[in-house]
């Protein structure tokens, strides 16, 4: 799967509803290209929703695999204007997955992530930092740590998380502010990076 | 608003939210998209473009094969009602001699097929695993006994008539549901045991994601952690967490399940309301829509107590069970959102011989 040949495409960071739709339609009648164009309005959405479950490490490939499953299920979707809702459930489902296939050892998701940190970039402090703030993260109640993963690092906005999940903005509102909450309850207690995986 | 920024990035900079994005940003996506035009062999349409680029004269022969193949399946078929052979999962013998139909599966026996309408069979010393192509897998302990009732695109259906099974499901929402005497169970996405003895009595225990327990409209909801009776002629009972107290699982058993005069019924109602923790919120949230109007707003203080109703949510509205009210109220509560059991549930649950 990693080793499929990609293509360079800008991430839009402004959804059109109106423009998905199209998208989805034109993938349900074969158009390839329009199915890339929605991995690239979706694939933050995906990738964030994988890495707020799975150790980050698999993470890309999985976002890939994701993907090309929906791609062989898109003419099973009833209503185009739910496909956001409807690959979540996918991505999720397909997380819940790599549990199972991978046994316990794959709970253990770190210290890999110390590895990959390492590889990343130069400041190790930082990176380590960083890791650390996920694993806090990721330890969070399945209902916080999804919106929050997407907010802080797949950069998306409240509004965007509703509308690519298919959630309400208000849900979406309720659960970034009492996930932000107990982070800075967590950080505030400099709480200890709880290598487990998440529940 | 002071959250606006965590919301929208708008309004004044938040600098730990600040500080959190550019550690974290590390981590943000970066791939670009696969090359999806090399995936030639994905789509049906990548396929059938491929088969109208056939000679006419290869066309007919494949119309004329295929209608030689229909007509053998039909004929085939038609000599054996109530089993389409095409239409088949994969059984594999974990101990003892499971039977698959007539066949039994031995030590080397290899891998059984369980055909629409067939019966898989265990005995006490026995158990099965069945395969389900992108969709999942079952389990089938010892005594218990499994039929296929469809298996459609979309729609993957067993129905256990007694016993236990183990199922680990993988295939979108609301594509794979088991019917029991009692309740339909339909999958949410999720890992559940799912038990069924011999009076036709069910337990349903979720280990992660949820399920969905339906039967004439009595809907239960039980997340990871969370279990749910059922009874014949009654349907699902009130889904619980395993830990509630024990004076709090008696008296939910027994509201839900044995026949109470408005007194005792009452009085069944009080240990729930006053033994109930802030995770029994799922309890209460069911019990809402099955207690009586008099008894209604007791059981919602005590849930706005344990769990305050969200912004739209209000007393009135609840007690006269507003389906969008209770809906937000359970979406705050955190085990799921209920778009997904309105949207999957579609028309699965009422159980195959009461649909025909």
């Amino acid at each position: 799967m990693a080793s499929m040949e990609r293509q360079n495409v800008t991430i839009p960071q402004v959804s059109n509803p109106t423009e998905d739709h199209g998208l989805v339609r034109a993938a349900r009648e074969g158009d390839r290209a329009a199915f890339g164009r929605l991995y690239d309005r979706y694939a933050r959405m995906v990738h964030g929703i994988l890495l707020s479950r799975i150790p980050p490490r698999e993470v890309d490939d999985l976002v890939q695999e994701v993907f090309l499953s929906a791609l062989r299920q898109l003419h099973a979707l009833r209503d185009i204007a739910r496909f956001g809702a409807w690959l979540a459930t996918i991505t999720r489902n397909r997380a819940n997955d790599y549990y199972r296939k991978a046994g316990p050892e794959a709970a253990r998701t770190e210290p890999v992530l110390e590895k990959e940190g390492a590889e990343r970039g130069n400041d190790h402090a930082q990176e380590q930092e960083a890791a650390i703030i996920l694993e806090l993260i990721r330890g969070l109640p399945e209902t916080y740590r999804e919106p929050l993963i997407l907010r802080l690092v797949e950069g998306m906005t409240g509004p965007e998380i509703a509308e690519r999940t298919g959630l309400t903005h208000g849900s979406v509102r309720v659960n970034l502010c009492r996930g932000m909450q107990l982070l800075r309850e967590k950080l505030g207690q400099g709480a200890p990076v709880e290598r487990s995986r998440p529940v | 608003m002071k959250d606006d920024y965590l919301w929208d990035s708008s309004g004044e900079p938040d600098p730990e939210i600040q500080k959190l994005e550019s550690a974290l940003g590390r981590f943000r996506h970066n791939q670009p998209a696969p090359a999806f035009d090399q995936v030639a062999d994905l789509l049906p349409d990548k396929r059938r473009s491929w088969f109208f680029t056939w000679r006419l004269s290869f066309q007919i022969a494949a119309v004329a094969t295929g209608i030689l193949l229909a007509a053998t399946t039909y004929f085939y078929l038609g000599s054996k009602p109530g089993v389409q052979q095409s239409a088949s999962w994969e059984v594999a013998r974990l101990a003892g001699e499971p039977r698959v139909g007539s066949k039994t599966l031995g030590a080397n026996a290899g891998v059984g097929k369980l055909g629409v309408g067939q019966l898989l069979e265990t005995d006490s010393s026995s158990r099965a695993a069945i395969s389900l192509f992108e969709t999942g897998s079952v389990e089938v302990d010892g005594g218990s006994r499994v039929r296929l009732v469809t298996n459609g695109p979309g729609r993957k259906r067993l129905s256990l008539e007694r016993g236990t099974i183990h199922a680990r499901i993988w295939a979108p929402p609301g594509e794979f549901v088991v019917d029991t005497p009692s309740a339909v169970a339909v999958d949410l996405g999720c890992v559940y045991t799912l038990h069924v003895d011999d009076s036709g009595a069910g337990l349903l225990r979720t280990t992660m994601g949820w399920v969905g327990f339906k039967l004439n409209g009595h809907e239960s909801f039980i997340p990871a952690g969370a279990v749910c009776a059922t009874r014949p002629r009654i349907g699902p009972g009130t889904p619980y967490f395993e830990d509630a107290l024990p004076a709090f699982r008696e008296a939910l058993s027994r509201f839900d399940f044995e026949t109470t005069m408005g007194g005792e019924r009452g009085a069944l109602l009080g240990v729930l309301i006053a033994d109930a923790r802030k995770r029994d919120a799922l309890t209460l949230w069911h019990l809402l829509s099955r207690v009586s109007d008099a008894d209604r707003p007791g059981v919602f203080d005590r849930l706005a107590s344990l769990a305050p109703p969200p912004a739209g949510v209000t007393r009135e509205g609840i007690l006269r069970l507003d389906r969008p009210m209770l809906d937000a109220w359970w979406n705050s509560l955190g085990y799921g959102e209920v778009f997904v059991w309105r949207t999957y549930e579609r028309n699965w649950s009422q159980p195959q011989s009461e649909t025909k």
